[in-house]
């Protein structure tokens, strides 16, 4: 079957007049925001860390959270099954959904910017980093869509993620105490910390492509991951 | 192209919960299988490919069901969602881009009645009105098999109307439709052809119209035995049921329909089936002075019990009791046209 745009386009026009309407999820996406205008309103000369604090939960919370509730609640509200017999294949309902998820980050990401008052060196060198780091985020939101039952289910499945991925910066205080903690150094998020510290002291796309790398590699595994868990849920 | 069920038989752990049997869904009408729930829900699963089919091979055409693109056929769930934050009319906008056809939404909305409500948000629906918009989304996806899921279970009379013009309609178009439910009411009111499957195997149930010749006869014999009863003083007219080593007697005007299921007759009081010894016929024989109407083949009703007489199209007929559950008894054809002359209407 070929793939269709006019149907990727239906499901994604179909999730965002739905899920816009669901306060419950909604109002999560203005989480990071309070977070970002906050900060911006305390401190006029932030950190790079805390800009990248303000983005990585941005993208652990509007990119992965809202994925993966689009996902739960065609499980618990029994659509699934109809849109699995419909003519829109598997790949088609996962696009409308992920392109979804994408833009809400990306603009969510970029009004974020704006208030913390973020202005990189190199903007496409960031914004390409940023949105690679992105596509990790929807993986991670599908693969927890398809383990988590319901909407309820998908907000504590996100918990853990949420630790590691959006306030893991904060962990490494520590590493030199507890060495365990020095993996963390290569978890997404610090790589796209590593990414804006080098591209703020005036590195080039030549000193980033090694992070960028380890970033690739992350989506690479967590896409593996969710094609074998979705072939072991269609095998139950 | 028609389905085809062929040697088809599920058997679980130890228990066999239907032999095999053979059953080809024709064009053009309407099919009903009157089972319990978990045969329909395997029956079900077995076409969605959900369960493997050990014995036998469902085919569409001469496509085995393995083979068979599932977009093709229409399904109606009876737990299907929706997407209760939409509106009506987004709702089916959204069907109409996924199956890519050219109906009219206007169009179709007007076959569901649900014009007024194109700005309701689904979730302020009723049940009913919610269950139109799955009947609609099988408007929009047009395909040549349908497979209904309890089609008609607690759905309003507006609603079961428009089922019933549906129905009327894909038999126009030539398609084929399977119907599966728990309630021989359903499939009796609904298909052209009902079977009951169960773990005896499958069955028909002729509901074709027995040859009307002898209802005059009846009525004459009726008189008649009005006038026996008046001779016999004492005369004892309540019906036995009997529930497990207990006999029940009912007064004939409590009752509210008689149905015959498997040769078995259930005397029906207070949304309650219980099973009697006596046949339809003999029934019909003793309650008829009691004002009791035989308006189906395996129906009799209590007519001081109807409350309303519904004209589905112009050959297929129900009637409302007025019981706690508004009990949907089917009405033959001709038989509506006697009960007319009792009710003395032209």
């Amino acid at each position: 079957m070929t793939f269709s745009m006019k149907r990727v386009n239906a499901i994604f026009q179909k999730d965002f007049k739905d899920i816009s309407r669901n306060s419950a999820v909604s109002v999560t996406v203005f989480m990071p925001l309070i977070i970002a205008f906050v900060m911006g309103k305390m401190n006029s000369n932030i950190a790079v860390e805390a800009h990248y604090t303000v983005i990585n939960i941005t993208l652990v919370v509007v990119g992965s959270f809202i994925q993966c509730c689009l996902i739960a609640e065609e499980k618990e509200k029994n659509t699934l099954r109809g849109l699995m017999l419909s003519p829109a294949s598997t790949l088609e309902i996962l696009s409308g959904k992920s392109l979804l998820s994408l833009i809400a980050m990306m603009i969510v990401v970029i009004i974020g910017a704006m208030m913390t008052g973020y202005k990189p060196e190199n903007l496409l060198i960031t914004a390409s980093s940023i949105l690679l780091s992105g596509l990790f985020y929807i993986g991670l939101g599908t693969l927890l869509g398809l383990l988590a039952n319901s909407v309820m289910e998908a907000s504590v499945i996100i918990m853990p993620f949420m630790l590691v991925f959006g306030f893991g910066s904060m962990a490494t205080i520590f590493a030199d105490k507890y060495p365990i903690l020095k993996a963390l150094d290569y978890t997404p998020n610090m790589q796209l910390m590593d990414i804006a510290a080098k591209v703020e002291s005036g590195i080039g796309l030549g000193g980033v492509w090694w992070n960028l790398g380890i970033i690739v590699l992350w989506i690479i595994a967590i896409f593996a991951l969710t094609v074998v868990v979705f072939r072991k849920k269609k095998m139950d | 192209m028609s389905l085809q069920f062929t040697n088809v038989e599920k058997r679980l752990n130890d228990s066999l919960i239907f032999p095999t049997f053979n059953l080809q869904v024709g064009f053009s009408q309407v099919t009903a299988i009157h089972s319990s729930l978990n045969v329909r829900n395997i029956l079900l699963q077995m076409i969605t490919r959900e369960v493997p089919i050990f014995n036998g091979e469902i085919s569409i055409g001469e496509t085995k069901i393995s083979n068979v693109h599932l977009p093709d056929i229409g399904f109606s769930f009876l737990n299907e969602g929706l997407y209760e934050r939409l509106t009506v009319i987004e709702q089916l906008n959204f069907y109409g881009k996924l199956y890519n056809t050219y109906e009219e939404i206007s169009v179709i909305l007007q076959k569901v009645h649900l014009e007024e409500k194109r700005n309701v948000r689904i979730k302020k629906l009723s049940y009913s009105e919610q269950r139109r918009i799955q009947f609609a989304r099988l408007l929009f996806q047009n395909p040549y098999l349908l497979i209904f899921e309890e089609p008609d279970q607690n759905l309003d009379i507006e609603t079961q109307r428009v089922l019933m013009i549906m129905l009327d309609e894909l038999r126009a178009k030539g398609k084929s439709v399977l119907i599966l439910t728990g309630s021989m009411e359903s499939a009796v009111t609904l298909a052209d052809k009902v079977y009951k499957l169960d773990e005896g195997g499958l069955h028909e149930i002729q509901v074709t119209e027995e040859a009307e010749m002898d209802s005059i006869k009846e009525e004459v014999t009726a008189t008649v035995e009005i006038e026996k009863a008046e001779a016999i003083p004492v005369r004892f007219e309540k019906i036995p049921t009997k529930v497990n080593e207990k006999i029940i007697l009912f007064d004939p005007p409590e009752i509210d329909y008689i149905e015959s299921n498997d040769g078995q007759s259930y005397l029906h009081f207070k949304g309650e089936g219980f099973p009697t010894m006596f046949t339809l016929n003999e029934l019909e024989e003793r309650l008829q002075h009691f004002g009791f109407f035989r308006c189906h083949r395996s129906y009799i009703v209590n007519l001081q019990k109807v409350r309303e007489v519904i004209t589905w199209t112009r050959n297929s007929y129900s009637l409302i009791l007025d019981d706690e559950k508004k009990s949907n008894i089917p009405l033959s054809k001709t038989k509506m046209a006697e009960l007319k002359v009792m009710l003395d209407l032209k």
